[in-house]
């Protein structure tokens, strides 16, 4: 073992600690990695910039600069307003009929956006309607959140996780939506039974203050009806382009910066509007995270890792695939599931070159493992730490062990809910 | 004209002061923002008439401008009651509102320092070291008005 291999791995491993801990800015951590990753010989700027296997994933970041722009753009038509108000108005002011459809509401819009910016749409809209309630807003922001983790799961663009094994094992849209969106919609059936057990009791009908959640009008929340219409055709587009890609043969990325471009020029808004909702710092985050993985990768350690796996795991695949979901649900419960995906996707990748098509369902474990294990704590997904922080903003604070309490137990339940859908699906006979 | 010719005394709020004490502040008065004192009463920081509206609005409502329509007149109502119970402090706290370290400019200093710091600082009001007594201030109105008199105009009366 060279000196130089000794070293990266202490970077990589104090820079872990240091992202875990969130003592220090996470984009100052990714990107003081990646330079002492540089500086040490670990990798240099063909790697960086050029290399598809040991540098930037840039169809990773371009993938999520688009989308950013198209859903920053389609947020500020008002149309998630409306549809929460107008559901929470079918319901005639239930609050348990409410609490339904909203998670159903976040579940599905999840599937296309990122979960922050789906919570970050729904959240105040869900304490509007629980003041006119006059009912907790917490179990419906707890509940929220936790559908948003479980509904991105099953899409290629739903959650940043799925970005990077998309990417890493050219996985399309289309597989994503036919291996993960059955498993997610029977989930999805499950946690609405556990939203009954879990928050009833939080929840109670009054006649009088049902009234008020229906003398809300939800059309005053449109406030650009061209803008709506254009954003949505847009997304539309861009959703059929991912779907047909196996037909006009463009990569994601390139189909979300196309329809970025589209809606910027049919728009015509002004720059501040078209990139307030591109996150640069999780752009650059990301950036710092893959030339990191990547040194890792061009020094030869994640293939001796990947060989002991191999080893290890020989041929029981469903072994190897429960553990990987199981392990994958641990990790993401404690520490961000983006830099743990883009770590164990290489990993999983040498697992899958050498077991073939047996080993496949592995990516499924692992973006399982990922997706729903942000459920299992407070800090789990960047999802439930900016749901905190409005709840904490609007008066109605979380505790840690508030939202955890329940994390466990949904993420205990949908993860164990996994293992006999990866079986009958994938290894059974 | 100095900093001293324009000084006048201001009402000032401390952390514990309410919402609607402030806005009422702010109407009677016309001000352009209220001095917050520490608990010794000296002057440190401005909040924007703008920044006590935002405390008579619930959070999620300026989070989400799409909101702000859907309300009726009795929800309107409610709403503007509950926001009685919210302070200066929580203000003051809320690490989205650019509360302004107050501005202190010398009681000698000309209509142009004046305008100049004010201007650089971003500031409605400012502070007037060396008169002794009671605080006195030089609010942006009033600097406006002198250059307006200085330019020949009459500017209150404009």
């Amino acid at each position: 073992m060279t000196i130089q291999i000794v070293l990266a791995a202490i970077v990589f491993v104090g820079a872990y600690v240091l992202i875990a801990t969130e003592k220090v800015p996470r984009i100052a951590v990714a990107l003081g990695g990646a330079a002492l990753m540089v500086i040490i010989g670990a990798t240099d700027d063909h790697g960086v910039f050029f290399s598809e296997d040991t540098g930037i994933d840039w169809n990773v970041i371009f993938l999520l600069l688009g989308m950013m722009i198209i859903v920053g753009i389609l947020q500020q038509s008002g149309v998630f307003e409306f549809l929460a108000i107008w559901a929470a108005k079918r319901a005639k002011g239930r609050p348990f009929v409410i609490m339904v459809m909203l998670v159903v509401i976040t579940a599905v819009l999840s599937a296309f956006l990122d979960n922050v910016t789906t919570v970050l749409l729904i959240a105040p809209v869900t304490l509007l309607i629980c003041d006119r309630l006059g009912t907790p807003p917490v179990p419906f922001l707890i509940a929220e959140v936790m559908a948003s983790n479980i509904g991105g799961t099953s899409t290629l663009i739903g959650d940043p996780p799925n970005i990077i094994i998309a990417s890493r094992a050219g996985l399309t849209f289309n597989d994503f939506v036919v291996n993960l969106a059955p498993i997610v919609a029977i989930l999805l059936v499950v946690f609405v039974g556990m939203c009954w057990l879990l928050f009833r009791k939080q929840l109670h009908y009054d006649a009088e203050r049902a009234a008020r959640v229906m003398a809300l009008n939800e059309r005053e929340a449109i406030r650009d009806v061209p803008l709506l219409i254009k954003s949505l055709s847009v997304l539309a587009l861009v959703l059929a382009g991912f779907i047909l890609h196996s037909v006009i043969h463009l990569e994601p990325a390139i189909v979300a910066l196309l329809g970025a471009g589209l809606l910027i020029l049919l728009t015509r808004l002004e720059n501040r509007k078209i990139f307030a909702d591109v996150e640069w710092e999780t752009l650059v985050f990301f950036a710092g995270l893959f030339i990191m993985v990547g040194s890792l990768v061009n020094l030869g350690i994640i293939e001796m890792i990947g060989k002991v796996a191999v080893d290890a795991v020989g041929t029981n695949y469903f072994g190897a695939a429960t553990g990987l979901l199981v392990g994958s649900a641990f990790f993401s419960g404690i520490v961000d599931n983006i830099p743990y995906v883009a770590t164990l996707a290489p990993l999983t990748n040498d697992l899958v070159m050498a077991g073939g098509a047996a080993a496949h369902p592995l990516w499924w474990s692992l973006a399982l493992g990922a997706d729903l294990g942000g459920n299992a704590t407070a800090i789990g997904a960047s999802a439930n730490v900016v749901v905190l922080g409005i709840a904490k903003r609007n008066g109605h604070p979380i505790s840690f062990w508030e939202f955890t309490k329940y994390g466990l137990i949904v993420t205990a339940v949908t993860i164990a809910l996994c293992i006999p859908y990866l079986w009958l699906r994938y290894f059974m006979g | 004209m100095l900093a001293s010719d324009l000084q006048i005394p201001l009402p000032m709020v401390d952390r514990s002061t309410s919402a609607v004490e402030a806005a009422q502040l702010i109407a009677s008065k016309h001000l352009p923002g209220l001095v917050v004192a520490d608990k010794g009463g000296a002057p440190v920081a401005i909040v924007s008439s703008a920044d006590v509206l935002r405390l008579m609005l619930p959070p999620y409502l300026i989070d989400d401008m799409s909101l702000a329509g859907v309300m009726d007149e009795s929800g309107a109502e409610e709403m503007w009651a509950k926001s009685a119970g919210r302070t200066i402090g929580e203000l003051l706290e809320d690490t989205r509102v650019n509360v302004r370290d107050i501005l202190h400019v010398d009681a000698d200093d000309s209509l142009v320092e004046l305008a100049a710091k004010m201007v650089y600082a971003h500031a409605l009001v400012a502070v007037v070291d060396g008169t002794p007594g009671e605080w006195r201030f030089v609010t942006l109105p009033l600097v406006m008005d002198a250059i307006l008199a200085a330019c020949g105009v009459n500017g209150s009366a404009a």
